[in-house]
């Protein structure tokens, strides 16, 4: 062998070295959970593990069920506000992208994906705290409840936040890619440009739209630092549906963050198998979007 | 007249790409623009449809009339009904199906009024494309499975279901083999009896096989314009006369 290709086959290695170096820690942490968390599932017997309450430090099994319906609750209100927002802000930003304000609106959006994510929860608690005195005498006289300081409202619109830069960014580059011809088509068929992009290039370029919400729901999905003063947690299940809106809501990351502390096996086994269960989640949402992207 | 230009003049940041155009395209008539690469023809004819005005920095000057109307001055929506448009390229929307191609511009437009008027109008139109009898059994599949012959026919289709009084037609035969080419020739001659078509076309005898008139450009300017016999026998231009001869 040559001394170039030598040094060539030495630079493919380091590269494969270096690749797998940097997946293992991401493949070490679900190895470790699925390895932790199955066992404690199966003991705990799987339907009794989704739907039991937390566990007491005293009681000898227990479940993820009021923090799994947060999750659930919050993420689709979250994930329908931030699409409601991130996607007519992506189709913007990329149709526009040759323009100044767009550019510049750009740049810092993604400034705000790097945004500290606990920062998003303790804004959203300021604005609660000064909204709500405003908003509930209305709700109270329209509606006849109240939103509470913490509440899963103020939980989705943390989660909100978080989610509407992913979704514009990856809508923007959808756009972005479009090309010529079918940019050209879409308006040929349509005058009104909105059509032209929330209809006809809408559906052109739905995969990769698709793809976008399922990775920003995803991503929401996983949060613990935006619900830890907005949501802030609860242990047990509401009577009525609209109090998870209204009332403090738990989260399966919550609990995690909340029983992964504690010095009792039982708390710590509920931890684990509530990352199995939400690692599952999210990895099964990320699936479905690769999915949406590839055919 | 079907269109009438005058003084038209469009730049692109500063670069004057259009310069002093005039023109008159009689109805019912196949009108050629020709000229050599970047002398402005697809620009010109994405003014009769304000396509130009999708892209950046782009600035239009003078007069354009549609039978008459100033088209800058009429409803953005009722131009792109009335003039529409087939590219170098056919440009299906790829992951919608056949029928949805044809029906989504009608639909926008709200140009069917129950979903039978849909359904004919769609079906009428891929007739008149010829594309009927190859896609009847699988209007469900997806655009992008036909070949490249059948999408410009598809995209004619989705043109012609419109009923534009005028059809903008940009190299529509540049990556088409013979016999799908031959297709195209034969439809616009037909279809001129309903609609004015203006023609960008690179082929000499593409024009003189299909058209009445021909506009020959260069440089942004028409240079020579003029019944197809006219140009084709007795051009009076020299740049004319070497671009019809094949020698620029
Ligand atoms: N969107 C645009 N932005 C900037 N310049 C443009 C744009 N479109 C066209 N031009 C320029 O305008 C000139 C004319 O282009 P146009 O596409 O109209 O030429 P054409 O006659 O159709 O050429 P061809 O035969 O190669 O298709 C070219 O110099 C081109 O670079
Ligand atoms: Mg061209």
């Amino acid at each position: 062998m040559s001394r170039r290709a030598l040094v060539d086959k030495a630079g493919q290695a380091l590269v494969v070295a270096l690749a797998v170096l940097g997946a293992l820690p991401v493949v070490l942490v679900i190895v470790d959970i699925y390895a932790k968390g199955i066992p404690a599932i199966a003991r705990i017997g799987l339907v009794e593990f989704l739907t039991g309450l937390p566990p007491t430090p005293l009681d000898e099994a227990g479940g993820i069920g009021p923090a799994l319906v947060g999750t659930l609750v919050m993420a689709v209100m979250g994930a329908a506000m931030g699409i409601a927002v991130g996607f007519p802000l992506g189709v913007y930003l990329g149709a526009y992208r040759h323009e100044r304000l767009a550019a510049v609106s750009q740049s810092f959006i993604n400034v705000l994906v790097e945004y500290p994510t606990i920062a998003v929860g303790l804004f959203v608690y300021a604005a609660m705290s000064l909204a709500l005195p405003a908003v509930n005498p209305v709700l109270r006289a329209l509606l006849g409840v109240e939103v509470s300081q913490f509440s899963g409202l103020a939980g989705a619109t943390a989660l909100a936040i978080v989610m509407v830069p992913y979704v514009a960014i990856f809508t923007a580059s959808a756009y972005a890619s479009v090309g010529r011809e079918l940019w050209e088509a879409a308006h040929a068929i349509t005058g009104d440009e909105a059509k032209a992009l929330f209809v006809v290039l809408r559906k052109a370029a739905w995969r990769a739209i698709l793809a976008s919400f399922l990775i920003g729901t995803a991503k929401i999905m996983g949060e613990t630092a935006p619900l830890l003063f907005t949501a802030l947690g609860n242990d047990y299940y509401y009577a009525s549906p609209h109090e998870y809106v209204t009332g403090p809501v738990g989260a399966v990351p919550l609990l995690i963050y909340y029983m992964a502390q504690t010095n009792y096996e039982v708390q710590n086994e509920v931890a684990y198998g509530a990352a199995a269960v939400l690692i599952t989640l999210v990895l099964a949402v990320f699936v479905l979007a690769r999915a949406a992207s590839r055919r | 007249m079907s269109l009438r230009v005058k003084g038209l003049t469009v730049s692109f940041g500063g670069t004057r790409v259009l310069d002093g155009v005039d023109l008159e395209v009689p109805r019912n008539a196949v009108f050629a623009v020709m000229g050599p690469s970047g002398s402005g023809k697809s620009t010109l004819l994405r003014v009769f449809n304000r396509l130009i005005e999708i892209y950046p920095d782009v600035r239009v000057e003078g007069e354009v009339y549609l039978d008459g109307a100033d088209i800058f001055e009429l409803d953005l929506q009722n131009l792109r009904v009335r003039v529409q448009m087939v590219f170098q390229l056919p440009n299906p929307i790829p992951n919608l199906s056949i029928y949805e191609n044809v029906a989504l511009g009608l639909k926008l437009n709200r140009l069917a009024r129950s979903r039978r008027e849909l359904e004919e109008r769609v079906r009428r139109a891929l007739e008149r494309a010829q594309l009927w009898d190859e896609v009847r059994d699988r209007l469900g599949s997806p655009a992008s499975k036909l070949s490249g012959g059948q999408q410009q026919r598809l995209v004619l289709a989705r043109a012609l279901a419109f009923e534009p009084e005028v059809l903008l037609m940009d190299e529509p035969t540049a990556n088409l083999d013979p016999v799908n080419t031959a297709k195209i020739e034969e439809l616009m001659v037909e279809l001129k009896r309903e609609l004015t078509i203006v023609l960008v076309t690179h082929y000499p005898p593409q024009a003189a096989r299909v058209s009445d008139y021909v506009a020959f450009m260069y440089r942004g300017r028409i240079v020579e314009v003029g019944r197809a016999g006219e140009i084709f026998t007795r051009p009076r231009n020299e740049l004319t006369e070497r671009y019809v001869t094949g020698k620029i």
